[in-house]
């Protein structure tokens, strides 16, 4: 920064403003975008005598705005012209301009390369400044990049471009596509092996039919035998995946003993009895006892009508009571103490033709709904 | 479970564990003493007439110390046996035990000790109240029957959570009482004075590893000690007699003795998540934020331990210990005998109604009647019930806010909507006492008893 020669960007366009009659007081790090000098800078970089340094496009650019449209390549200039034009204030100068005038003041027009270090320092200092977009001052909306960006180019579109992008629109700005107009093309004539035919009169063209069909399958199938063997047999896994699934849903053995069964003659039950030998294997007490005054033989399902324990008979007691919650039932099966909301629960029972008791336990009576004056709930004594 | 164990072999057995136990009190009063003298923290209780030699509490309990290592050795020596209460103690104590001796008896309990926290948290006092509590387990082992629950492979470690809740629930009264004590004196919280800050690596980490390696220790000694509490083999037409679920949900099990299985079993537990989760939106109180303090968050220090300690904790004991056979309930020392008989003649409120007050029979509808003619048949049959329910809920509100000075002051600070959620959750709350002690005064079975609907409250 020392340096004399090397001046930096705030210095430059100190000088530049003074020049100017300081009627821009524009703060610096707004004005400069972050960018710009970079590209800029590697632009010039190779500083090639045939390629127009960035400063020169932009003086260039510029003077084809106050001209009119005169520059070396009319169609990216028109555009830059267009874009710029509306922002153009007069009297204003942009920052390019004071760039462009303060190098060419201070080196004498072959500055070109020189700057580059410095506005990349400068650009590093500036970058979180330089963040507050630079459109938002009042007079450059015709940032460095969109004129740049112009000058190589580019479409209209303003911003900061990479090198590769500029190049890539440069290279398309010549060869622009034209859109062509969708239009059906004529339908090709039917080929003859199309065209309807006599019926066939020879027996070889079946053959032929049969040989090619089979040339076509057998091509077909090799042709593409890998997807064809994967898929086939994918297919007849999940068949039988399929298959094997429905067939776990019987499972091979007898998941209860049978619904129906006889649980002897009605006079093995003395008055007042509850068995309970049947509940281990069939979960049932058959009781002999009464309902609403009436004698009667019943069969009880042995799950609390609370929770679902199984409640033990206790005979000194007379009555059926659950460990679970402490729920009680009378020897008809009406709940009287604990939480169970309802009596137990009936199953049918009738007189087999032999004479016997048997207990249906498909079917079932539940008291509070009234279903125990059902005849086939009891069987009478 | 111990019909087939003599009485003198039984008390072999246990004179064992005895000696063991009061040896450990002692070396843990011994421990006690060594720390307060070493300390400097022994407070003088008054000065020996005549030699002016100070009697600190370090001697008190070295003296303690002493008794529970002669205790001790009595119990090897065939001692066990007299070290017990006395018969008749044991036995008024079941005769008078009952649920709701056992559950109002707790609940004044805990008022009493919550009303005289700033006594009871004083760490001489609650030291005396541990070894209280652990000489009267002492003697109470020698009892059979006792000792087959406590001692059950199942129940200990739910004693040793009882004693650990104990201590977790001193340890925070005690800071907040202290806490308090600071405020009123105008000076800030302890917790404010040392908020210095340490690091995770290696306060933390290493404090979590001891944690761990000393659990493990305790799981394997635990598994060695404790045979597995294996049961017969599970049938469907056999349920084992009691039938007990997980200790955490005994709670729950003995609310379902109350309640319809979707009322224990689904609404309230719903209402108990969704009610902690309404905390931060209830609770309006910013006191107590980062420090231990009771005077500052009366309302929900209380509701809190009520439903902790009250609606869950003593449950679960009560689940554990003192419910037996066919979900009898038995007192401490008392057999579990299976064939107990217990009169609990339930009855709904409908019955009440109508057969005991009206003398008319309950409103039935003809069986062939249309469904709707039986709804409006049962509905008029728990017309009572439903009329106390909507004017508990209804009314509850409301009359709290115009009969106490505290929730009306609740009502104007939170608004409409936040004070019926916090009221209609405290009348849920109030709702599960109150129905146990109307079954286990009046023999209340259901208010509304619909089982036509599986709807029973």
């Amino acid at each position: 920064m020392a340096d004399k020669d090397e001046l930096s960007i705030e210095q430059i366009l100190a000088a530049a403003r003074q020049q100017d009659g300081g009627g821009d007081a524009v703060p610096v790090s707004e004005t400069v975008p972050a960018e710009t000098p970079k590209p800029a800078a590697k632009a010039a970089a190779p500083a090639k005598p045939g390629k127009m340094s960035v400063a020169e496009m932009l003086a260039a650019a510029r003077v084809g705005d106050a001209g009119g449209g005169a520059s070396e390549s009319p169609a990216p200039a028109s555009t830059a012209a267009k874009s710029a034009a509306p922002a153009k204030k007069p009297g204003a100068m942009s920052v390019a301009d004071m760039l462009a005038a303060a190098r060419g003041d201070k080196s004498g027009g072959a500055a070109a390369a020189k700057p580059a270090p410095v506005s990349k320092k400068a650009a590093a200092k500036a970058a979180p400044a330089a963040k507050e977009p630079a459109a938002a001052t009042p007079s450059g909306p015709k940032d460095t990049a969109s004129i740049l960006s112009a000058a190589r180019g580019g479409a209209a579109k303003p911003g900061p471009i990479t090198k590769a992008e500029a190049a890539a629109r440069a290279k398309d700005a010549g060869v622009a596509p034209v859109k062509k107009k969708a239009t059906a093309p004529p339908m090709p004539a039917k080929p003859d092996y199309a065209k309807t035919v006599a019926a066939p009169t020879a027996s070889t063209e079946r053959r032929g039919f049969l040989v090619a069909a089979t040339a076509i399958f057998a091509g077909t199938f090799f042709m593409t035998s890998a997807l064809a063997i994967g898929f086939s047999s994918l297919a007849v896994t999940m068949l039988l995946w399929v298959l094997g699934t429905a067939r776990f849903m019987f499972p091979n053995i007898l998941t209860e003993p049978p619904t129906k069964f006889k649980v002897g003659f009605p006079d093995e039950y003395a008055p007042g009895q509850v068995a309970t030998k049947f509940k281990a294997q069939f979960g049932v007490w058959v009781a002999r006892y009464e309902y609403n005054g009436q004698p009667e033989i019943y069969a009880l399902q042995s799950v609390c009508t609370h929770l679902g324990c199984t409640p033990n008979w206790l005979e000194g007691e007379q009555k059926f009571k659950c460990p679970c919650h402490g729920s009680g039932f009378y020897k008809d099966g009406v709940n009287f103490e604990g939480p169970a909301p309802r009596p137990l629960e009936r199953f049918a029972i009738r007189l087999a033709d032999d004479g016997q008791l048997e207990v249906d336990k498909s079917r079932k009576f539940k008291e509070e709904v009234g279903q125990w004056n059902d005849p086939a709930s009891y069987v009478s004594v | 479970m111990h019909g087939h164990v003599s009485y003198e072999d039984f008390i072999l057995q246990v004179a064992g564990f005895l000696t063991t136990y009061y040896l450990f009190i002692a070396a843990m009063n011994g421990l006690a003493a060594f720390y307060l003298w070493q300390s400097g923290r022994a407070k003088e209780l008054f000065r020996l007439p005549g030699s002016g030699l100070a009697v600190t509490t370090v001697h008190v309990w070295l003296l303690v110390a002493g008794v529970f290592t002669i205790l001790s050795a009595y119990a090897t020596n065939g001692g066990a046996a007299a070290l017990t209460l006395p018969q008749a103690v044991r036995d008024f104590a079941d005769a008078r035990m009952g649920p709701v001796v056992y559950t109002v008896g707790l609940l004044l309990l805990l008022s009493v000790l919550y009303l005289g926290r700033n006594f009871f948290v004083k760490p001489t006092v609650a030291w005396a109240g541990l070894n209280l509590s652990l000489l009267l387990m002492g003697i109470s082992m020698t009892d059979m029957d006792f000792a087959s629950i406590v001692m059950k492979p199942d129940n200990v470690p739910i004693v040793a959570m009882i004693y650990l809740l104990g201590f977790f629930t001193w340890l925070s009264a005690s800071k907040a009482v202290q806490n308090d004590a600071r405020t009123a004196r105008g000076e800030v919280p302890l917790e404010k004075l040392d908020d210095e800050k340490v690091l995770v690596w290696p306060d933390l980490v290493y404090t979590e590893l001891i944690c761990m390696i000393a659990l493990m220790a305790i799981l394997f000694v635990w598994a060695i000690l404790l045979q597995a509490p294996l049961e017969e083999p599970a049938s469907t037409v056999k349920t084992p007699n009691p039938s007990k679920a997980p200790w955490y949900f005994l709670g729950l099990q003995e609310m379902l003795v109350y309640y319809d299985p979707w009322m224990a079993g689904v609404v309230l537990p719903g209402v108990v998540v969704g009610g902690l989760m309404a905390i931060p939106f209830i609770d309006f109180n910013k006191q107590g934020n980062g420090y231990y303090t009771i005077n500052e968050r009366k309302f929900a220090y209380c509701t809190f331990q009520f439903g902790f300690l009250v609606l869950w904790v003593t449950l679960i004991v009560m689940g554990t210990f003192l419910r037996g056979p066919n979900w009898n309930f038995f007192g401490f020392y008392e057999t579990w005998d299976a064939h107990k008989v217990e009169a609990l003649n339930n009855v709904d409120l409908s019955q009440y109604f109508w057969v005991d007050l009206l003398h008319t029979g309950r409103p039935k509808a003809a069986d062939d009647a249309p469904m709707i003619v039986k709804i409006g048949y049962i509905l008029l049959r728990e017309s009572v019930g439903i009329m106390l329910l909507l004017f508990y809920f209804g009314g509850g509100p409301p009359a709290m806010v115009i009969y106490s000075k505290f929730f009306r002051k609740m009502f104007l600070r939170m608004g409409f909507v936040r004070y019926m959620v916090l009221s209609n959750l405290i009348l849920l709350m109030a709702l599960l006492p109150i129905k146990m002690l109307a079954r286990w005064t009046v023999d209340m079975k259901y208010f509304v008893s619909i089982p036509e609907y599986f709807l029973n409250f």
